[in-house]
Order: C-alpha cells, then structure tokens, then sequence
C-alpha cells in the first residue's frame, strides 16, 4: 500500500513571481522524510502541489511511476495523500465523527448511515490512540487531540502518504512523544510521512532522510543520521551560521529591580504568582502548554479578570487597569497569537507599527510624514525585509512579520518589554536576528520577560528561567543551573527537590532555590 | 544585523499591478457616478443645470451628513439601523422645544440657535447611550439600534398622537433661511455637508482617534493588545453619529418645518447603502468618507434621473435603483 | 349629507338572512373595532374618531360596549379577531383591514361565530365575508379634483400629478382623474410619480418635476400631506406659474389653510375623511341596537369641499 513520488522539473509562479525553480527529487515508499528550509523557501508551496491544493506552472508529478496531475486535494486525497495543516481543517462545532467523514458522508439510500461511520471513527480513533467518544464535539478537543483527529482523518481516507506541516508546534513534550510513537507506527504500516518542522531536534530523531529546500530549489537530500543540526541549519541557511544566541551578558546584579509583581493571580489560570526584573535582565518563563504563561501575563496588563497585591514600577507601586496604563508606565506585551493580537494584517506596516505610540504623532492631526520617518528607521534596526514600505503587513513573510511586531510593542520605547513566544513560527535566520535582538534591548538597560516553549532558547538567552505549572510558580532558575533537562524537570513536576517537598514548593523556597 | 537574502517578499512589479487593481477599485463609485451623470444629461439636458445640480446636493445634504457618521461606525465594526427614527425624534422634539420656547422667549432668532443646539446635543445623547448600551452592556450594535428604532419612532409617534408636529409660523420664517437660503450660489446643507463631509475625512485619515477606529474595525483583539481604549473609541463613535444625525435633523426641520411618523423612514437604509456604495466594507476594518460622499450623492442622483424622465415605468424605480447600487457595487468589489 | 345607495337586491336577502335576531329591539350588542395603528396622519385619524365614536355611543347606550384594537400589520390584526371572538365574546365587529386578501379568511371565520361583520374601506376578497361595507369614495377622489382643475382651468394647461403607493386604492383613484380628464384634450397630464403620501418625498418629486416642466399650470398632489411638500419645492424655486394646488382627503391644516384663504393656489380640497369609521360604528351599533342589519353597501361619498363649505370638514381636535 505505500507510495512513490517522484517531483521532476516542478516550477510554480504566483503571477511574475516564481517561487519554485525546477524541483525534482524522489520519496520513497514507506519512509519519514524531514523536509527542512527557511519561510519562503518553497517547501509548502512544494507540498500543497504534491496534496492537489496548488497545480504546477511546469514540471511533473509522478506517482507510483505515473504522471499525474491533481485538479483538488479530494483527487489527492483519491491517490492516498493527505496534507494536515500547521492550522487544522476541523469545523468546531461538528462531531469527531462528522468531522471525519465530512464530504466523504456513506450514505444507505438517502439516509446518512450513522453506524457505519461511527464504527469506522471508532477504528480509527484506536488506530491513532486518542481515547475519546466520537460524538464528541470538535470545540471541545485541546490542540493535541485536534491533531489526532486530523491524523485519524487521514487514515480514514487510506492515506499512503501523510504531509504534517510543522505537527508539534503547540503539542507538549508529552503529547510529542505519542506523536513520535504514531509515526513510527505508521511507517511500520507501510505510509510514508513527510515531517516538516523548524524544529531540529525533532527533525534528528524522528526521519529517516532529510531533504533541503532553499530559495525555491532543490538543495539535498541526506540520511538524517549523516548530518548533525549544526549541519541542517547550514545547509537551510546556504552558509555557515555562526552562533545562534549571542554570547550572554553577566546577569545584572544589586540593582533595584525594574518590575516587581506580587500576589497576582488570573483566575482559573494562575495563583499568586510573584516575581521580578532587574534593568539589563532578561528573564524567562517556562512551562508547558497550558501552565498559564501567557493568561499570567494577559492578566498583569489588565486583558483578562485578575487580582494583584502589588505591581512596583522602580520602586514605586502602580496600577495597571489595561493596556493603555501600561504603555503610560512603560510597559509593553507582545503576543504570542500574531495574527489574532499582534499584528493588523490587511493594515500597512506604517499604521501597524505607530499604533502603541500613535498620540506622540498626534497633535493633534498624525503626520504621516513623521510616521514614515520612524518606519524606515524600524525597518533598518530590525532588519525588515521588504521589497516596498508601502505593502499591508499580510505581504510579509512569517519572520518579518515577527519583527514587526517587535518593532511595534518596542515602538513606546517600553522600559520592561514581556514577549509572549518571540520565535514562534520564525525560521533560523529570523530567530537569531531576534535573539540578538532581545540582547540589545537588555544592554539599553530595558527589563526583558521572555515567555517560551522553547527550552533551547530560554536556556541561551535568559539569566533567570520561571518555571510554572498548573497556575503557579514552581521554581526559579538561575544562570548557573540553567539546563533544558532542569527546566523540563520543574515543569512536568518530575523534579527531586519539588517531589521532596511534596510537589507544593511554597514560592519563596523555589524562588530562593533559584537565586 | 546578519546580511541573507531570506523571507523574499515579492518583488516591485508583483506589488505595482496589485496597487493598480485597489486603485481601480477604489475609483469604482466615481465611475459609476460619471457613468450615470452622462446617461441623465442624455435623457434630460436640464439635469446638467446648475439649479438640478444643487438641488440634488442639498437633498444629499441629509443623507450624506448621517452616511459621513455611519461610515465611521461601520468601519469600527458596528452598525446603526437607529438612523432615520433618531432624526424624526429628535425633529420632533426640538419643534416641540422651539414652540414652548416661543412663548417665554420674544426673539425667535434665539429660540431657533437653542434649538439647532438642542439638535446636536440630543443626538450626542442618543449616540452616547447607544455606545454604552454596547460596550459596557455587551449587547450587539445590531439589536440596540434595531430595538431604539422601534423605540425612538414610537415616542415620537406618541408625541405627534400620530398626526404631524409642526413648527410655528414666525419661528419657520426665521428658521427656513438655513435650508433655502445660498451663500456665494451654493445651499447652505451643501456647505454644511461639504464641512462634515472634510471634518470627517480629517478626523478618519489623520487623528489618531480616527486610526483607532479602523483599527478596532480590523481587528478588535489586535487593538486591544495594542493599548487602545477599545470601549471608549466605540462609545465616541456611536456619539459621533448621533451628533451627525443632529446636524442633518437641523438642516431638515426647516425645509418642512414639521416632523411625522413617516419622516426620516429608510434613512438607515440609505446612510448604511452610501457607506456601502462608496466602498467601505459592511465588516468594517477601512473605509473612505469620499467614498461615502459619492455613494450619497449616486443614490440621490438615481432618483433624480428617474423623476427627470418617464422613460421607464415608474413601477419599475426601485429596480433601477436596485440594479444601479449592485453594477455599483460590481465595479468596486474587491478581488 | 350621507348618501346611502343600496346595492343588488341579492347582497340584501343574504344580509336579511344572517341577521336572524332582527325581531328584538335594544338587544345587548359587544362590538369589536379592529383598525391600523396610528402610524401617520391618517390612521392617526381612523384611530381618533374611532376612540369618539366609542366616548359618545358608550355614554348614550348602556347596553353598547365597544373594544377597540390597534394593530401594526395584517398577522397581529388576524390575531386580535381571534381575541375579539373568543375573549372579548363580541357579537359585532368593525373592522378597517390591513390588507384585503389577508384578513378575508380571518374575518370569515369571526363572522362563522354568528359576528355581525361590517368592514370599513378595504372591501375583503369575499364579500360573502362581510355583512355589510362602508367605504369611502375613491373614485371621486380622483374625479372630484379632476373635475375643478380642468374647470378652473378651462380646460386648457399643463398639469402633474403625484400618486401615493402603489395600490388598488391609488389605481382607482388615478383611474378616475384620467378617466375625467379624456374629455378635456388640450389639458395634458405631464408626468405622474409615486411619492407614498410622504412630504419628503412628494418635495423631491416637485423639485425636479420643476426643473423639468417649465410651464405648470396646475399640480394634483392627491394628499394633502404630499402638497405640503409641493408647496415647499414651489416655494424654493419662486416659480408663479403653478395656479392650483389641489390635495386631497380634508386635512385640518390644508382645510384651515382654506378657511382662512392664506395660500391663493389653495382653493379646493376633496373629502375623504377618517371620519367614515365613526360613521361605521355609529351605524352598526345602532342598528344592531335595534336588531336591524345594515345595507349591503354604504358609500361615504367624497365631495368637493370649498371656502363656502369647509367648516363643516373642519375638526380641530382630531390629529388628522
């Protein structure tokens, strides 16, 4: 049942612009291939061909030996390949069941037939590990058994050849791992899987052959055993890349700290949390999917319902009611959702990036004259790229847009900057860039939260790591202990010194433990 | 900063045809406008006089003020069906004002300044409550404005018994001069237009009260997390509108002099169309106040050219209108 | 001033034989009104004379009582003759229907609970529906003004027309003004628009009927709310060409305008007052007072009211 591909001369243009050179390369069958290279080099385009949801401007498709050309992802879907969207194709409100056979209904006579299909969801279900009752609505399904039931879908439809774009993104390491379980039985079935991931570590573990795009061409294919990520990331990048964190800084010692929060709590997210940071710190937060990070810090800048005992701001108490007092006190949040809370994608990058900071333009008519000046300095700083400054921020590339963003809650010229997820969807270039980035704004002296689920990057880059779980803060990590495994440990409550104490550190020890 | 050429955007020439597709769109209504204007002159020469051109301004007078105010709700994402039934309310009592004022009062001139102030401030009022019914009581724009048109067209019917309010003689002598008289060949509604319509094209293009709207429109989480004031905004944008309908009802109360249960009825309808027309996008997000001012005007001109001409049936006036507003729309649509 | 035409001798009998307690005099009679909503002037009108109507005849019959429904559309009035026949247990209704064909079935089935039915202006679908019809008299009021305008005029001019909405009412209506005027060629009938019985409206239409039409010797403006806005766009475009104004249906503003002869284009008006459902009511309570059924058809005829008779049109108190 598996299936062989074979992409010969591929070329794709959207309009003037030619964003696949000539692909050709073969997959065999029944093997997992990562597909690696940067935002725009080409390899979604590559694969929405491959699912029949994009059609080639020239070369050909062959499968299994035939040349075949996919008029819609229902005819690839036919041939048995299936692309699962980084961002599912589940209608929320409808069941798993009907979610899994939606536009595939059986039918006896007119009548849907309910049985069979719920049999068959059920099989599937099994065959994929999530444990839930197939009327189940969708809506209420966390991200990870969405993802189940995408792969179920996909087996539903006899799929030999299964597409995951960037699967483990908003999956935790425990969810992960019963992912990487799935895949290896599935290729024990005999389906091949291309596994598309910024994500090298994952990329090493998990495939067999590593296959490079960059700038629209065809790059290399290796077995992954060859290859060390430093080398990947070379080879997505065309040349050696130096170090990805800049070199850290000594942590900022005496100083009056900056921020310092105490008793806050988001109900139903986070209780009593306390912390603090120093000017030049840069401090992070770790914690699984779900620990309440992000609702901690929606909370502190008065987005969500929450209750605070004390915010001081250089010593001196402050209240902040929502965004706005905080950007008057000097502090900005970025948000990890940058489509949803980030950024207004269908406005220009000049109205996007003045908007925190728009009554300084004001006065009380804007200058767009002023607000374009800024522009082209934030475009130079951050290192933007665009072909024009006058394009909606939709036209830019993942990165760049993410450096837009930080352009925009950095534009009030914020003393304490919380960024939510800095790297999130970015490729590598665009994460260093960030990541050097992030130093800057700590020499100036600024006070800068860092919220990841990237351990690595925590581990590089901060000189304090806040670990919390379940709604609360269970330790603080400095510099010197500063390790994934130690973060990992804190995080899934697996931690010798949480378990002595009975896995409910009270803060001050976790958080002494950490200093 | 590392030197790569990574993330390409696309290039100049990709952008250059997209801009001239927008720009295409952008001049839609004026094409329409121009389109009809030509076909009018066909069937009638008369419609190219300047008498019919100033007429058909100041009946647009009212209409376009409102759209003016409309086009900044509906970018910012809501919606006011309210419209028409604030306009006859508000007419109504400020005639009901002006004629008690009368008999304490010996100088009509004043009696009318306090009744044209009256005007502006009572549809500040509604406009303020409107807003706040919808962001601090959360209750959707749509079913607000829906319930206060029942509401404000209701009271006013109570105070009329259902007949006409009407203003007295020497005070509509005073007053009638704001809608008959012209200044340098020009309706002063035209003028008056003319100033929202600039005011409201400043205030949207180059306030940061203006950005916040489009802002909230496009998306309203983006501009929450972005430290705008959401609710405020919103609430000024709902007064915004009323004030407008204040202006358009003080212009109006002296062309009639009167105010009835079927005064101002479809007026929503004709601002939301307007707005619609000019290409803004009901979903809100941008807009344009030219737009609107030519989606106001085109609407007005259609019936003219119908009025000027028995070429068609006039069972057949609503189709034509309903027939121009969708090639209208045809020819702005977005690709 | 009432003029009673009865009708088809048929119509009678059936009348006769629905009304079988026609032997007992000053029987307890319930009667049920069911009219519009005062959304504008006129119905403002049907609802006031109405409530009148009530006052006075309550007061002079102690075995009269008299419930009156307002409704906004043709479904709530279908729904409040259910709750006249059953709740309010009426044994005569009045009804001014929302729409013809709508409320005939309704009103049908009132009249199949032995309901003595007499409808007001808008004649049902099936007159067999209804024990008796009052009316006003559209056919004059388009033959009336017709008739003073091509004389006034002698029968020589330019005249425009506005028409209210489109229904059988304004058809009739515009009917009889044309039918009036193929006698009289050299008057010629220049345009004729909808402007709904609106101000605003019938003030559009004018303006740019004048900015057409450079000779207007007279405008039928077929409401008087219509003229109001007529005489607006005159008024702004100083045009003294335009001799006759010529409204319609006697409201107090235009009938007091004529009184007092303030406007010379204003010297006549047709009468087709709200008036009629008073007279409706009055009619059927009396005579089912007395058990007596009513003729099968009675026209309120619409006359031409002039200075000499306006008074008599003249009802200050009434809103319309």
């Amino acid at each position: 049942m598996s299936i062989a591909v074979r992409f010969d001369g591929i070329v794709k243009e959207f309009g003037p612009v030619r964003v696949l050179h000539g692909v050709s390369f073969d997959l065999a069958p029944g093997r997992v291939y990562g597909l690696l290279g940067e935002n725009g080099a080409g390899k979604s385009t590559l694969m929405k061909i491959l699912s029949g949801y994009e059609r080639p401007t020239g070369g050909t498709l062959h499968i299994d030996g035939e040349p075949r050309s996919f008029k819609s992802s229902r005819d690839a879907e036919a041939a048995g390949i299936v692309l699962i969207h980084q961002e599912f194709n589940l209608a929320e409100d409808l069941t798993i069941t009907q979610n899994i056979f939606l536009g595939h209904e059986r039918k006896r006579g007119w009548w849907l037939d309910e049985a069979a299909m719920r049999a068959d969801t059920l099989r599937v279900l099994r065959q994929v590990g999530l444990d839930k009752d197939p009327d189940t609505p969708v809506r209420h399904l966390i991200v990870a058994e969405k993802q189940l039931v995408e792969i179920a879908k996909a087996l539903a439809r006899n799929a030999r050849l299964l597409i995951m774009d960037e699967p483990t993104a908003s999956l935790t390491p425990g969810e992960t791992e019963a992912l990487f379980t799935l895949m290896a039985r599935l290729q024990a079935d005999g389906v091949t899987i291309v596994y598309i991931s910024h994500k090298l570590d994952e990329v090493e573990r998990t495939t067999d052959d590593v296959i490079v795009m960059r700038d629209g061409r065809f790059v290399t294919r290796q077995p992954t055993r060859e290859l060390t990520r430093h080398q990947m990331a070379t080879l997505m990048v065309g040349r050696e890349i130096s170090d990805l964190y800049p070199d850290k800084d000594p942590a900022p010692t005496g100083a009056v700290p900056l921020l310092r929060v105490e008793g806050l709590t988001v109900p139903g997210w986070a209780a009593d949390i306390a912390f603090d940071v120093k000017p030049g710190e840069i401090l992070g937060f770790a914690g699984l999917v779900g620990a309440g990070r992000t609702e901690l810090f929606e909370g502190l800048l008065g987005l969500r319902p929450h209750q605070v005992g004390r915010i001081e701001l250089e010593g001196r108490a402050i209240r902040i009611r929502n965004p706005r007092d905080a950007v008057d006190q000097g502090i900005t949040y970025l948000s990890e959702d940058r489509k949803g809370k980030g950024l207004h994608v269908g406005f220009g990058l000049r109205e996007n990036l003045t908007l925190m900071a728009l009554e300084t333009y004001a006065t009380p008519w804007l200058k767009p004259g002023a607000e374009t000046r800024a522009l082209k300095t934030a475009v130079q700083d951050f290192g933007i790229r665009t072909g024009s400054l006058d394009v909606k921020a939709a036209s830019l590339s993942g990165g760049n847009q993410q450096k837009l963003a930080l352009a925009k809650v950095l534009h009030p010229e914020p003393k304490v900057v919380i960024l939510d997820e800095p790297t999130r969807g970015v490729d590598v270039g665009a994460k260093r860039d960030i990541y050097f980035l992030i130093q800057r704004l700590a020499r100036e002296g600024r006070g800068v939260v860092v919220v990841s689920s990237e351990l690595m990057e925590l581990v590089g880059l901060c000189h304090r790591v806040a670990v919390m779980r379940g709604g609360r803060l269970r330790a603080m990590v400095d510099a010197q202990h500063l390790t994934e495994e130690e973060l990992i440990s804190h995080a899934t409550g697996t931690n010798q010194r949480d378990q002595a104490n009975g896995d409910k550190p009270s803060e001050e020890e976790s958080m002494t433990a950490g200093r | 900063m590392v030197d790569r050429q990574l993330d390409q955007p696309a290039p100049p020439r990709f952008q250059r045809a997209r801009s001239l597709g927008s720009r295409l769109h952008a001049v839609g209504p004026i094409l329409g406008l121009v389109l009809l204007c030509v076909a009018g002159t066909l069937l009638n020469p008369d419609f190219a006089s300047l008498d019919n051109a100033m007429n058909v301004l100041t009946r647009t007078a009212f209409i376009g003020i409102i759209a003016v105010g409309m086009c900044f709700v509906i970018i910012s994402g809501g919606i006011d069906l309210s419209v028409g039934s604030m306009a006859a309310l508000i007419a109504g009592m400020v005639i009901l004002l002006m004629n008690t004022l009368a008999g304490s009062i010996d100088q009509p001139v004043l009696v009318v300044a306090i009744g044209m102030a009256a005007s502006v401030v009572l549809g500040g009022v509604f406009g303020l409550a409107h807003g706040l019914l919808i962001t601090r009581g959360r209750i959707e724009p749509f079913i607000v404005t829906l319930g206060t048109l029942g509401i404000f067209r209701a009271y006013l019917t109570y105070f009329s018994n259902g007949g006409a309010i009407t203003l007295d003689d020497t005070l509509s002598d005073v007053y009638s001069p704001v809608y008959y008289t012209s200044v340098i060949g020009v309706p002063i509604p035209v003028w008056v237009f003319l100033i929202v319509a600039v005011a409201g094209a400043l205030i949207l293009n180059r306030t940061a009260y203006g950005r916040y709207v489009q802002a909230i429109g496009s998306n309203e989480q983006v501009a929450r997390y972005a430290a705008v004031n959401v609710d405020r905004i919103k609430v000024m944008t709902y007064a915004l509108l009323g004030a407008c309908v204040g202006i358009a009802t003080l212009l109006y109360v002296p062309r009639l002099g009167s105010s009835s249960p079927t005064t101002g009825l479809l007026w929503e309808l004709e601002a939301i169309a307007a707005v619609i027309v000019g290409g803004t996008a009901l979903k809100g997000g941008s807009g344009s106040i030219i737009g609107t001012v030519i989606g106001a005007v085109l609407l007005s001109v259609i019936s003219n050219i119908l009025n000027l001409t028995s070429v068609i049936s006039v069972y057949l006036n609503a189709a034509v209108q309903g027939f121009v507003i969708i090639i209208v729309a045809f020819l702005q649509r977005r690709k | 001033m009432k003029l009673k035409k009865h009708l088809l001798a048929i119509a009678v009998t059936a009348v006769a034989l629905a009304a079988p307690g026609a032997a007992f005099a000053q029987n307890k009679v319930n009667l049920g009104v069911a009219i519009p909503a005062a959304t504008h002037s006129f119905t403002a009108g049907i609802v006031w004379w109405a409530n009148e109507a009530k006052k006075e005849l309550e007061k002079a019959n102690p075995d009269l009582k008299v419930t009156i429904k307002t409704a906004a559309n043709a479904g709530e009035q279908a729904n409040q003759l259910q709750d006249l026949a059953t709740a309010n247990k009426i044994n005569a209704l009045v009804i001014f229907p929302f729409e013809s064909a709508a409320l005939t079935k309704p009103v049908a089935q009132v009249k199949g609970k032995g309901v003595y039915v007499t409808v007001v202006d808008r004649g049902l679908t099936d007159t067999s529906a209804q024990d008796a019809y009052v009316s006003g008299d559209n056919t004059a009021f388009g033959k009336v003004p017709a008739e003073y305008i091509a004389k006034t005029l002698d029968g020589k001019g330019n005249i425009v027309a506005l028409r209210g909405i489109a229904t059988t009412l304004d058809n009739e209506r515009m009917d009889a003004f044309n039918g009036v005027m193929k006698a009289y060629p050299d008057i010629k009938l220049l345009d004729a628009k909808y402007a709904n019985w609106n101000r605003d409206d019938a003030f559009k239409v004018m303006q740019d009927y004048l900015t057409r039409f450079k000779q207007i010797d007279a405008v039928w403006a077929a409401d008087d709310d219509m003229a109001i806005g007529v005489l607006k766009a005159i008024e702004q475009a100083k045009r003294d060409d335009i001799k006759i104004v010529f409204g319609g249906a006697g409201a107090k503003g235009m009938i007091k305008t004529l009184i007092d002869a303030k406007d010379p284009r204003i010297q006549a008006n047709v009468s087709y007052s709200p008036k009629f459902i008073y007279d409706a009511i009055k009619m059927t309570a009396e005579a089912r007072l007395k058990g007596e059924a009513l003729p099968a058809t009675t026209i309120i005829p619409s006359v031409l009211i002039t200075k000499d008779n306006a008074k008599e049109f003249y009802f200050p108190d009434s809103p319309f």
